[in-house]
């Protein structure tokens, strides 16, 4: 796709391609605030729209994880079984005892990463697109968890609450802190070396092998994050439940792939970014508040999160096209 | 004051049975009547007591199943009849998901509703949510699924934990203490079904001949229900004494998958079942020995009762539980287990299967259809 004897150009492209993509859904997010407003006076409060940012932030690190997969063409459909498993054995584990959650939660973390990586591994190793592998070892998780537990099942620590639902100088701790880890991502992927392979092998892997990129250690690295950061989004979805779910993550393998594709990260691979997703997460949450309180059924919540899902596929293939 | 209440709930539950179909038990619930303690827990409501007219928001669970959507329809009706006192009902549907159920709840306290009614999808997970609701001096009524902490000030119900007892007992009964029964539970982790599931278990483990083969989640729905119980019969066939269905919902794929599976009518083990025609049509056709423990959906509109009072500062039962008839087929009443009514007397011959007969909604009520117009 990118041309090496023409770098600048291509530079400017993706700088265009993922900017436009930025705009838009920053753009749309304000449209979405105005017209809430004028639908319910209630709509536009501070309370309310920081009710909204506290929401998102169980979606806004799944999806952060999963951006990192999509930039190398690839897809992690274990995100979703990967938060049940973690936040299951955390709640089964911890039981409500707050020294026992000093080392189950990092050792959890820690498992979680290594779950991830070894899903890189495998793929590598297999040579088999992400979507099977990822659906294999989803599949996996989904059965271990259910073994250890059909049912929720012991319980978070209480002094932990603070995390998913206190505020500092107004903010919601749990989604500020997922905010920052957005911010860090992304300084990553433009600073440090890894950051710009992943862009480099997802823009296109064969002249990523020949600059001398090892494939491995890009997937080992994008499917690890992925991994870590859906036990970390299970962790904190456990704690604002006071338990753990083995079917906690269900709905949000899909929900982690739509903020993604909606913030202008291209499914091709090696456009877009973990911004983009921080914006069109926010966008999918301030979105089911406004039908909620348009009184919009659940089940047309859906429908219209997929014809979004769809507009926002089809409107940046035909950004590329057009720049192409 | 407690007199006042009472007189609220009869009224209630005759609103409950006043449908065009065989009348039943029509009293004050026997969880009452028969509550052996001297003091029955009341909740004093004078600091909620506001002036109206009220906004209510509903947070919904779900309407997973056809229970929930009649449900759903008797709170809107109750609404629509008190139009006079309720400015707004705002209603949400989680969908039956916790996170959802969350942001839900979160949304209707920033309309500002002057009362929360809720049925949580899971007990524990939307306690931490539900529990800060009532911190912040918005009083929060329960109806059907409760949270695993008190932090609420009433919960309307039927007494899940009389339901599973009874149904485990009349089993033990019916089976002279001997056999083999599988529990067709509901929905892990929600309350009506953990609230069934555990009392019965601890009737089952008196009696050191009942063996509980395995307990399997049917989600109240009569596909999955028929799917779990087909495993069920591949696995240990013949030797199935009993089913324990903790709802109705999932009754009548169970007994079809024993029919499926080429069970001649005699052979089907008995059943346990609650408000849904299907299953007490299937038990008649097939002489299938079935208990029916009433948990009526018209605990809907009763549960907006209780939101009014509780706004209108009287004091309610801290768990207002509606009355439940129970109805059983012809000769297989047990020493325990006693009718109201025979099974053939409650049934709609000709009804839909999936009919909810203690909905309370009226002999013309079609849930594909009903609208009613609510302030909203």
């Amino acid at each position: 796709m990118s041309n090496p004897a023409l770098p600048g150009r291509s530079n400017l492209r993706r700088a265009l391609s993922s900017n436009g993509a930025l705009l838009a859904v920053i753009a749309l997010l304000i449209l979405l605030v105005l017209v809430g407003a004028g639908l319910n006076d209630r709509f536009a409060t501070v309370s309310n729209l920081t009710n909204v940012f506290e929401q998102s932030a169980g979606l806004g690190l799944v999806s952060l994880g999963q951006t990192l997969t999509v930039l190398t063409a690839g897809i992690d459909l274990s995100v979703g079984s990967m938060m049940s498993l973690i936040s299951t054995l955390a709640s089964g584990l911890i039981d409500g005892d707050l020294a026992r959650a000093a080392w189950v939660i990092p050792a959890l973390l820690v498992l979680a990463a290594a779950i991830g990586g070894g899903n890189g591994l495998l793929i590598h190793w297999l040579g088999v697109h992400p979507l099977i592998v990822t659906l294999g070892t989803g599949t996996v998780m989904q059965g271990v968890v259910l073994l250890y537990s059909l049912t929720p099942t012991g319980a978070m620590p209480f002094e932990l609450e603070w995390i998913a639902y206190d505020r500092f100088l107004g903010l919601p701790i749990g989604a500020t802190i997922t905010v920052l880890l957005f911010v860090l991502v992304a300084l990553m992927l433009r600073y440090t070396t890894i950051g710009r392979d992943v862009y480099a092998y997802g823009d296109d892997p064969e002249a990523a092998r020949l600059m001398g990129i090892s494939q491995r250690k890009v997937l080992i690295f994008v499917y690890a994050m992925s991994g870590f950061f859906a036990g970390l989004a299970g962790l904190y979805l456990s704690i604002r439940f006071g338990i753990g779910d083995p079917y906690q993550g269900q709905n949000y393998t899909l929900a982690s792939i739509t903020p993604v594709v909606v913030g202008g990260t291209m499914l091709t691979g090696g456009r877009g970014g973990v911004i983009g997703t921080l914006f069109g997460v926010l966008l999918v949450s301030l979105l089911n508040n406004l039908l909620n309180f348009l009184q919009v059924s659940t089940h047309l919540q859906l429908v219209v999160q997929g014809l979004i899902i769809i507009a926002a596929v089809s409107i940046y293939i035909e950004r590329k096209r057009g720049l192409a | 004051m407690s007199a006042r209440t009472l007189a609220l709930g009869v009224a209630f539950a005759t609103l409950a049975s006043s449908t065009a179909f065989a009348q039943g038990y029509e009293g004050v619930p026997r969880t009452y009547l028969w509550n052996p303690d001297v003091e029955v827990c009341f909740k004093d409501t004078a600091e909620f007591a506001k002036e109206g007219p009220y906004t209510i928001g509903f947070s919904n669970a779900g309407l997973g199943d056809s229970w929930r959507v009649v449900m759903q329809h008797s709170v809107m009706r109750a609404a629509a009849e008190n139009s006079d006192q309720i400015e707004r009902l705002i209603i949400t549907d989680a969908g039956h998901d916790d996170a959802k159920q969350v942001a839900d709840i979160q949304d209707l306290v920033s309309q500002e509703i002057d009362l929360l009614l809720v049925s949580a999808n899971t007990q524990q997970a939307l306690d931490p949510a539900i529990s800060r609701v009532m911190r912040r001096g918005i009083p929060v009524v329960m109806v059907d699924r409760r949270i695993a902490s008190d932090n609420f000030v009433t919960f309307v119900t039927a007494s899940d934990a009389m339901m599973g007892r009874m149904f485990a007992q009349w089993i033990v009964e019916k089976l002279d203490g001997e056999g083999n029964v599988i529990m067709l539970a509901g929905q892990a982790g929600s309350s009506p079904s953990e609230n069934r599931e555990g009392p019965a278990r601890q009737v089952f483990a008196q009696y050191p001949g009942i063996n509980v083969l395995e307990t399997v989640y049917s989600d109240w729905s009569p596909v999955k229900g028929k799917q779990v119980m087909q495993a069920m019969i591949a696995k240990y066939g013949e030797d199935i004494d009993a089913v324990w269905s903790a709802h109705g919902l999932q009754t009548p794929g169970s007994i079809e998958a024993f029919l499926e599976a080429g069970y001649a009518s005699d052979d089907i083990p008995i059943h346990t079942n609650s408000d849904v025609n299907g299953g007490l049509q299937l038990a008649l056709e097939h002489g299938i020995p079935m208990l029916e423990v009433g948990y009526p959906p018209a605990m809907g509109g009763v549960s907006l009762g209780v939101a009014l009072d509780v706004l209108q500062g009287n004091p309610v039962p801290c768990i207002y539980e509606i009355n439940a008839q129970i109805a059983v087929t012809e000769g297989d009443e047990t020493a325990s287990v006693k009718a109201d009514l025979w099974v053939r007397d409650m049934v709609v011959a000709d009804g839909a299967a999936d009919l909810l007969i203690t909905g309370g909604m009226g002999p013309d009520y079609d849930p594909t259809t009903y609208s009613v117009d609510y302030p909203n």
